[in-house]
């Protein structure tokens, strides 16, 4: 057991390390993940010390990953596969569409498909084409599939071993803008944290601030910079996409009565729709001003120079923070 | 970092031969001390250090070529801080001094007590917009809520009649105990008069009633328990512990003298004045209001002749005196002027029956005109 | 009792050795002075422009770049050997073949800067984009073929894909059809030996990956890949049958990635530096300079002479892709649908204001 101050992508090590300590039938398999400990280096050091037939480079074949990844699964075993970027995750997707997410219901138990499919997503980094998705509505939408997004290193660690224990497949996206945007204490104690449940990150009374991943990052520093215009916002970390832990949010927004939803993913159909149609429905009573979202624009991430204007800033939500608390019906 | 590679000299050229290294394995060098001679097309350069540190392995030896890129030189120790990506730029996290992190699993504490309210952030927003005080509106939403119709309709009123005030302390609970006794107890009152023309001069009204209650209860004991409505049972007492009603400016208060079946007038009396003194004083302890087993209301101080006084459970019965008063009266066949006191018992009748009662009055009278 | 049903084999192409000698006796063809100074120099130039970009993307000018480092020859050859209207369909290393085939330079390092108008030269043509999702463009590759097809036109289309590509579904799906439809592709492996950190031996146990073609059906062949003079023979004649209608061919050439993967990745963390040394010894442009010099087409003269003629050109380029003016932000919704929907006037003009703002510096956004 030891107490480090580490990033969210260490974290990641961390819990992987713990959950195949933990469980022998833990297993990684990833292109890079290896020899390289990952693109990122999010399984530096695994195959050291579990061993090549635990820590898995595979060739270079998505669709392959995640349909190997089914079939281990089925046998009892917890494949915990990495997908190098979300944006190469699409050939995975008949995999988890149509045989990870369906697998218990379709043997109405008999089977089941405990697996994780781990990948870097998000903007902000700088990178070519195709390396900034932010698609996580597409899977969310999926019944059956859980979405999870941590968004600090104590998230990471907890929620990824949920995610492993878990005995549904789950989708675990993380944030890669934030991989090393900051350190924080965590204890190696192979505790996890619920899934399908909102963290509340910062209590407050006038506004609900509802987000998740990156953006986690812009909607705190905005919360910061409202406090010392006299605003009190409550910072809510959605974490789980699918199942979305409504109660939280309604809960706040019934104290509040007014709430705006950050996400890096384009506006149309993103999660945000979800969450303010929900709110909608059963927090109407409480709502002073309609739900509000911060969002990625409706076109494609753009190449690098441009990512900036694309991509949501504290600025941002700040202005829709104060065009909220002003509205009137 | 771990492995020093080979820079672009800038020339264009992918390749120089290695002419003499100026260091060996082993060595710890300075930053920009020189590592290594090399030869291109067209010239000598010197290869500069770009770190401090401990040389723990040359690639080549003189008169190997080396290109671009190829690792020059190792050095010991320190494991690349290597940029950790194969596309892009991770910003890195400058601060040291990192904390815990705190956060709370699902809502918030206030968040969760905002879901049962009665009262959501739009209604809570109109009343304070109308200037309408929540506290004593009555919701009549489902489970209670207060709706935004109970809001205006409370402000129209406030407009038209001027804003209610909430009762606080001893008058909150009377409301709320005379409420409760009417919904459970099933009161018959009884009225009787007793002629006291024959009391002397100065007689202790107040100790004379007290007594007579004290033989009312010895004669008919059933009206001296408590009554449980819920488990039907009774329970009987062997002393009589008297509620005795005293009005102040702050409401109905109703102090208790214990024992009055077995303590001397002059200890009651003492005991009386000192229950009124306290009670006027706010001094009185909770516990010197509790336990009352029947109940004196005293109004002939001020107006009233019969009242159908209020039962309080788990007692059963109460007893009322008027105002005492001059009035005709028939004796034998005359009619004569007598100093009158008006009674009432008001009894709960699931816990005792008219005859009961009134003999308990009976007795009352009789002592009353001793 | 057993018959063989079928029975295959994979030819191996080679002209020079290692050093650039003759492995036997040349054909004329190979010992004349073009095309092979021709190539030889454009090999030069593309080997400067790669150490440009990667000295750009160094000091913060260029984003992250993907290298062409050791794969000169295969890169030249075959954009030599395809004609104007052939169609290439590159994958994301192709630099020098984009270069060869008109591109102006600015446009390639404005492509790796992080600017969409990279890929809308008009010299490009038909040529498909680079392809960052692995193996996709074998796919759309089959797809250009197939409309050549159709309309009956004599063209050939070119397309590369790494060895770790070659084990992705869409790669063995594009060799099916190709088979099955006999489409005119030719479809080049740049077996460069490594796919990021993971190498050729674990990426698939067949003994060549050439021989993908027998499962599909199509002409399968190995060639070295760093041998200017054998990619000029195996990649010519396979675009002369494509365009005569005679089928497709999967070329395998077999070179070394010289270079890390890209500029963000760091390959000594996976290979050793002593197979990075002896790969240098088959560097396929000091072979191909080698049999020059032989040959008495080059010397030491016009070696300096082009090093200072490429050094000019490749300044230059950089001065103007320094020089290009910033994209507006319309061009995010203007570039969308063929006409931006209505709809998303609003968000245009957020994007606008978001502009602006940045522009006055007052974001707080680095």
């Amino acid at each position: 057991m030891n107490d480090n101050a580490i990033t969210l992508l260490e974290a990641v090590n961390l819990a992987l390390a713990r959950a195949m300590a933990d469980d022998p039938d833990v297993v990684l398999l990833g292109e890079d993940i290896g020899t390289n400990g990952g693109v990122f280096r999010a399984t530096a050091g695994l195959q050291e010390r579990f061993g090549e037939r635990r820590v898995i480079d595979t060739p270079l074949a998505e669709t392959m990953i995640a349909g190997l990844s089914v079939g281990m699964a089925t046998q009892g075993m917890r494949p915990v596969a990495e997908i190098q970027f979300m944006g190469f995750i699409f050939p995975a997707f008949e995999h988890l569409v149509a045989h990870a997410a369906r697998m218990r219901a379709r043997t109405r138990g008999r089977l089941s498909c405990p697996m994780v499919l781990r990948a870097p997503f998000g903007g902000g980094i700088h990178a070519p084409e195709h390396h900034s998705e932010s698609t996580e509505a597409l899977l969310a939408h999926i019944p059956g599939l859980r979405v999870v997004i941590p968004s600090s290193p104590a998230r990471a660690y907890g929620l990824l071993l949920a995610a492993i224990r878990c005995d549904d497949p789950v989708i675990f996206l993380e944030p890669k803008r934030i991989y090393r945007a900051s350190k924080t204490l965590i204890e190696d104690n192979g505790q996890a944290l619920p899934l399908d449940t909102c963290f509340t990150l910062r209590e407050g009374s006038d506004i609900t601030l509802i987000s998740w991943g990156a953006m986690i990052s812009e909607t705190l520093d905005a919360a910061d910079r409202l406090a010392a215009e006299g605003v009190s916002c409550e910072v809510i970390d959605v974490a789980t996409l699918n199942p979305i832990d409504h109660a939280t949010l309604v809960a706040s927004v019934s104290k509040t009565g007014r709430c705006v939803i950050i996400h890096e993913a384009p506006r149309h159909g993103g999660m945000g729709a979800e969450i303010a149609a929900t709110l909608g429905e059963q927090a109407r009573a409480a709502l002073l001003a309609p739900p509000y979202r911060v969002t990625g624009h409706d076109t494609l991430m753009p190449y690098y120079r441009n990512e900036q204007l694309y991509l949501p800033d504290t600025d941002d939500i700040v202005t829709a923070v104060k065009a909220t608390m002003e509205y009137v019906e | 970092m771990k492995y020093f590679k080979l820079p672009d000299l800038g020339e264009g050229l992918p390749e120089a031969e290695i002419v003499e290294w100026h260091v060996r394995e082993g060595d710890t060098v300075e930053v920009d001390q020189i590592l290594v001679a090399v030869e291109t097309a067209k010239a000598i350069v010197e290869v500069p250090s770009p770190q401090a540190g401990v040389i723990s392995h040359l690639f080549g030896a003189a008169g190997d070529t080396i290109h671009t890129g190829e690792p020059l030189v190792e050095f010991a120790g320190n494991e690349d801080a290597d940029s950790g990506t194969v596309v892009g730029q991770l910003s890195r996290a400058e601060s040291t001094d990192s904390q815990r992190e705190s956060f709370i699993i699902g809502a918030a504490p206030s968040s969760k007590q905002a879901v049962g309210q009665r009262t959501t952030a739009a209604v809570r927003s109109l009343a304070q917009r109308l200037d309408v005080s929540l506290d004593t509106l009555h919701g009549s939403g489902p489970e209670g809520r207060v709706t935004v119709e109970d809001v205006e309709h409370a402000a129209s009123l406030d407009q038209s009649v001027g804003a209610p005030e909430a009762l606080k302390g001893v008058r909150k609970q009377m409301a709320r105990t005379m409420a409760q006794a009417h919904a459970e107890v099933v009161p018959v009152t009884l009225c009787e008069d007793a002629d006291i023309d024959h009391w002397p001069e100065g007689s202790d009204i107040t100790l004379r009633l007290i007594q007579a209650i004290g033989a009312a209860c010895e004669a008919v004991p059933e009206l001296n328990v408590w009554f449980d409505g819920h488990q039907l049972a009774r329970r009987h007492h062997q002393k009589i512990d008297l509620g005795v009603a005293v009005d102040t400016e702050q409401g109905l208060f109703v102090p208790v003298l214990r024992d009055i079946g077995n303590r001397p007038s002059a200890d009651l009396r003492a005991g009386l004045d000192r229950l009124r003194t306290d009670v006027r004083a706010r001094s009185i302890p909770p516990a010197e209001m509790q336990g009352a087993t029947i109940t004196l209301s005293n109004f002939g101080t001020l107006a009233g002749r019969y009242a159908s006084p209020v039962v309080v459970p788990p007692q059963v019965a109460i007893v009322g005196a008027g105002v005492i008063r001059r009035q005709p009266i028939a004796v034998d066949n005359d009619v004569q002027v007598h100093k009158v006191m008006p009674l009432s018992l008001t009894f709960d009748h699931r816990a005792a029956t008219g005859g009961e009662a009134a003999r308990f009055m009976q007795a009352l009278i009789q002592s009353l005109s001793a | 009792m057993h018959e063989i049903s079928y029975r295959g084999e994979i030819r191996l192409t080679r002209y020079l050795d290692e050093s650039g000698a003759p492995l036997g006796d040349m054909p004329d063809w190979a010992c004349g002075e073009q095309p092979w100074v021709h190539y030889y120099q454009q090999m030069v130039l593309a080997r400067q422009f790669d150490t440009k970009a990667i000295s750009l993307q160094r000091t913060g000018q260029l984003g992250t770049y993907a290298s062409l480092l050791g794969a000169e020859a295969i890169d030249v050859v075959c954009a030599s050997r395809m004609q104007t209207e052939d169609v290439l369909v590159p994958y994301y290393r192709n630099h020098a073949m984009q270069m060869i085939r008109g591109t102006p330079i600015a446009r390639l390092l404005q492509y790796w800067g992080g600017d969409e108008r990279g890929s809308s030269a008009p010299e490009m043509q038909h040529d498909l984009p680079n392809a960052v999702p692995i193996a996709t463009q074998c796919l759309h590759a089959c797809g250009v073929a197939t409309a050549l097809k159709l309309r009956q036109q004599h063209q050939a289309v070119l397309t590369v894909i790494g060895d770790g590509g070659t084990s992705k579904g869409d790669f063995m799906e594009a060799l099916n059809v190709a088979g099955a439809w006999q489409l005119p592709v030719v479809f080049v492996i740049n077996n460069n030996q490594w796919a990021i950190s993971v190498p050729r031996s674990k990426q698939c146990i067949a003994p060549t990956l050439a021989q993908k073609a027998l499962g599909a059906g199509i002409r399968g062949e190995q060639v070295d890949g760093n041998d200017a003079i054998a990619l000029h023979d195996v990649v010519g004649q396979a675009l002369e049958r494509a365009r005569a209608g005679k089928g497709p061919t999967l070329i395998e050439a077999l070179s070394y990635r010289l270079s890390d993967h890209t500029t963000a990745d760091d390959a000594t963390r996976y290979r050793s530096a002593d197979e990075l040394k002896a790969a240098w010894a088959r560097d396929p442009v000091a072979r191909l300079r080698h049999w020059l010099h032989q040959q008495g087409h080059w010397d030491e003269a016009r070696e300096q002479a082009w090093q200072a003629e490429t050094k000019q050109l490749i300044e230059a380029a950089v001065a103007d892709y320094l020089a290009l003016p910033a994209q507006p932000v319309d061009d995010l919704y203007d570039h969308l649908y063929a006409e931006c929907p209505p709809t998303l006037a609003v968000q245009r003009e957020q994007a606008r204001a978001k502009q602006a703002r940045h522009e006055q510096g007052g974001s707080g956004h680095e």
